[in-house]
């Protein structure tokens, strides 16, 4: 039987995933903060859950309505994330 | 009914129910001493109803589960109970000594009482739902470890199906956590600590769990659903119940001296607690809707289908709505406490007795249902309770919120007792509702005997 | 299907606590940025990699499975555990030296956040750990196939949706200032 054919994509994922994390750690290591930095960091970790449940969880290939309460979940988190960072910034 | 053991649950089903008039009766007076402050003074006074309403409201709830347990384990186990003999001694043990506990407390002063039985030897006494004599903590404790044994007994020689494990998972710790009413540490923060691991851990833990498998198994007999698909469900409201139920009671320990955190806890965990209680009633829809056979005992569906609805009103939505640290602030010892109270004990544990007594006495009494018109009755004595409650409710978070406003908000703020003065009038229409209820529960039992001897002919 | 319900409840409740971070962090900036700066990112980003790696193992353990390949599902699946328990033993230095420093839940806000968010993290990772025993000791025996093996994908979707909610919280936690 042949591979599934969604082994290679996960693997570029996984890579992928490997390396935002990577760019997330240089930017706390080098303490970086203010908006933009905060706006990157948040995104990139957005961009994360999305790969995750998209291909991981295989949620691609699922209802669209499961796909869509991930999403808005993710949405609703970050978006009332950021509102608080911005709340603070005077 | 398939086995001959579970008419034990019987005299357990119909003590529940004499409890119950007398917990509503005494609701009644204790409502009118809220509007006529002196009523039956000095022989009954206001701390002395409401202390036999409490006790007899988890006292016959208690004997319902009892019965329920009786009369669903055999049933879902395929044999016979263990002991028959044993339940009913337990019954008269627990009758008698919830009786004479009732009678304790409108003979004699509470002092003497606590004297009389003992008090001095461990002190127990003296809290909110716990003030049973240490005669009485100890025959509880008897009574529920014969229990328990006698149906776990049952389990193990028989059938396990998931509706006997959850409701033994719910009776166990029904048990264990009756236990803590014997801790009573002198520090006031820690004895409160405790105190809300007993009654309140209770029903936003395992009594739900209890709940959920009375109401599961109901709904088996009457819509003809899979075991399977209802035994999902089951899984995931208990999970969810006891993810969201054993630290939201985090909420309790807000204002009395406990880490801060708390308020967190509290408040983020118990705001996910009407998650069960939603998906409860989305359960007993569904379940109805896909029936495949059409159950002659109307009641009952209806019974439990409104145990759906009104507990996650009473439990999720009105326990939601003061369960944030912030508003409890507020809130805390209210009317809108009372609100709560009352309508989340009838929606979820009133409610759920009811749904199992009315399915299974017409079957215990030799006839798969009550005759049509009686079963009419039974549905007014359901609407009617219902939406008393629904109202008693109502006027009491009225009640609340003026209370609030007058007393805790505002620069000059009222005193306790002309807050109580100005929401006068809400306490009577609250009494006047409470009558309404009790001819609802007087219809309820009426029905069990009216026009079904041509019915009992058919069977 | 099932675990599904189950893991929106989950990401509800772990969304709830992150806003509540988030808010109560901006009633208290300084304080928050003081404390922040003694955690230790770098575990916190080694872990993060050691989860999306072991998450990548469940991947390949359901592939496993789709393929009819019992023996080679379980060792993946053996693998994602053990990736698991190098989170944990990481986790744990981390824990140890913050209560070497006396840090509890009533040290201040932050701490009582960083505490209960991590230590409830910590729970799921172990209850993950759980489900995928019990499914690799049952595609050990052989009870999965190709046809049959929504046990191994209820598994991995919780495993899944362990790792992504500390996607969320390491930058949250950790990172951002």
């Amino acid at each position: 039987m042949d591979k599934p054919h969604f082994i290679r994509p996960c693997t570029y994922i996984w890579l992928a995933l490997m390396l935002l994390t990577v760019t997330t750690y240089s930017i706390g290591e080098a303490g970086l903060g203010g908006l933009t930095v905060m706006l990157i960091v948040i995104g990139t970790a957005a961009i994360k859950v999305q790969l995750m449940a998209n291909y991981f969880m295989g949620l691609r290939r699922t209802r669209w309505l499961w796909r869509g309460i991930v999403l808005g979940w993710l949405l609703l988190v970050t978006g009332l994330i950021t509102i608080a960072y911005l709340s603070t910034i005077k | 009914m398939q086995f001959k053991s579970q008419a034990v649950a019987k005299p357990y089903f119909i003590a529940a129910i004499g409890l119950f008039v007398g917990q509503i009766l005494f609701g009644l007076i204790m409502g009118y001493q809220y509007v006529v402050g002196d009523f039956l003074f000095p022989y009954i006074p206001f701390n002395v109803a409401r202390m036999v309403h409490t006790n007899l409201l988890i006292v016959w709830i208690l004997f319902g589960f009892m019965g329920a347990a009786y009369y669903l384990i055999p049933e879902e186990a395929e044999t016979e109970l263990y002991s028959p003999k044993l339940a009913m001694i337990m019954f008269w043990i627990f009758l008698v000594a919830g009786v004479l506990t009732i009678v304790g407390y409108l003979a004699v002063p509470y002092a003497t009482l606590a004297h009389m039985t003992g008090n001095d030897i461990l002190a127990t006494m003296g809290r909110e739902f716990l003030e049973q004599p240490l005669p009485t903590k100890v025959g509880i404790v008897i009574v529920a470890l014969a229990f328990l044994f006698n149906i776990s007994m049952t389990v193990l020689k028989g059938r396990k199906t998931s509706i006997s494990l959850v409701l033994l998972m719910g009776l166990w710790g029904l048990a264990i956590f009756f236990l803590f009413s014997f801790y009573n540490p002198s520090n006031l923060v820690l004895d409160k600590y405790f105190w809300w691991w007993t009654v309140h851990l209770w029903v936003e833990g395992v009594w739900e769990l209890i709940l959920g498998a009375m109401l599961a198994f109901v709904l088996i007999k009457i819509t003809g659903v899979d075991r399977e698909v209802i035994e999902k469900w089951l899984y995931i409201i208990i999970a969810m119940t006891l993810i969201t139920g054993i630290i939201g009671t985090g909420h309790h320990y807000f204002w009395i001296g406990t880490p801060e955190y708390w308020q967190w806890f509290g408040s983020v965990f118990s705001a996910l607690e009407p998650i069960p209680f939603f998906m409860m009633t989305v359960f007993a829809f569904n379940m109805v809707n896909r029936r495949r056979r059409e159950h002659p005992n109307k009641a009952a569906t209806l019974w439990a289908l409104g145990t759906g609805v009104m507990s996650f009103l009473g439990a999720g939505v009105w326990g939601f709505m003061h369960t944030l640290a912030p508003v409890n602030f507020y809130t805390h010892g209210t009317q809108i406490t009372a609100a709560h109270g009352h309508m989340a004990f009838y929606g979820a544990y009133v409610m759920v007795n009811l749904t199992m007594i009315s399915y299974a006495m017409p079957l215990l009494r030799g006839r798969s249902a009550n005759s049509g018109p009686s079963q009419v009755m039974e549905m007014w004595a359901f609407w009617l309770m219902t939406v008393s409650i629904v109202f008693i409710t109502l006027f009491l978070t009225a009640a609340g919120i003026l209370q609030i406003w007058l007393q805790r908000m505002g620069s000059n703020p009222m005193s306790f007792m002309e807050a109580q003065d100005q929401v006068m009038l809400f306490y009577w229409l609250r009494e006047i509702t409470g009558f309404v209820f009790l001819i609802g529960l007087v219809l309820y039992i009426w029905s069990f005997f009216y026009k079904n001897s041509e019915a009992q002919a058919a069977a | 299907m099932a675990i599904w319900f189950f893991i929106f409840a989950e990401l509800l409740a772990f969304g709830i606590f992150f806003v509540a971070y988030a808010f109560a962090r901006a009633h208290n900036v300084v304080l928050f940025n003081e404390s922040q700066q003694h955690l230790n990112i770098t575990s916190g980003a080694i872990n993060t990699l050691v989860l999306i790696t072991s998450s990548y193992f469940m991947v390949r353990a359901v592939a496993a499975i789709k393929q009819n390949l019992s023996r080679e599902c379980a060792r993946w699946i053996a693998a994602a555990i053990g990736f698991g328990g190098i989170f944990l033993v990481i986790k744990l230095f981390e824990f140890h030296a913050k209560f070497a420093d006396g840090i509890t839940l009533s040290t201040n806000t932050f701490y009582m956040f960083y505490l209960s968010l991590t230590i409830f993290h910590f729970m799921h990772v172990i209850l993950g750990m759980v489900i995928l025993m019990a499914v690799m000791l049952k595609a050990r025996s052989g009870g999965y196939s190709a046809e049959n093996h929504t046990g191994v994908e209820t598994g991995a979707s919780y495993w899944h949706m362990v790792d992504l909610l500390w996607i969320i919280l390491f930058p949250l936690v950790y990172v951002i200032h």
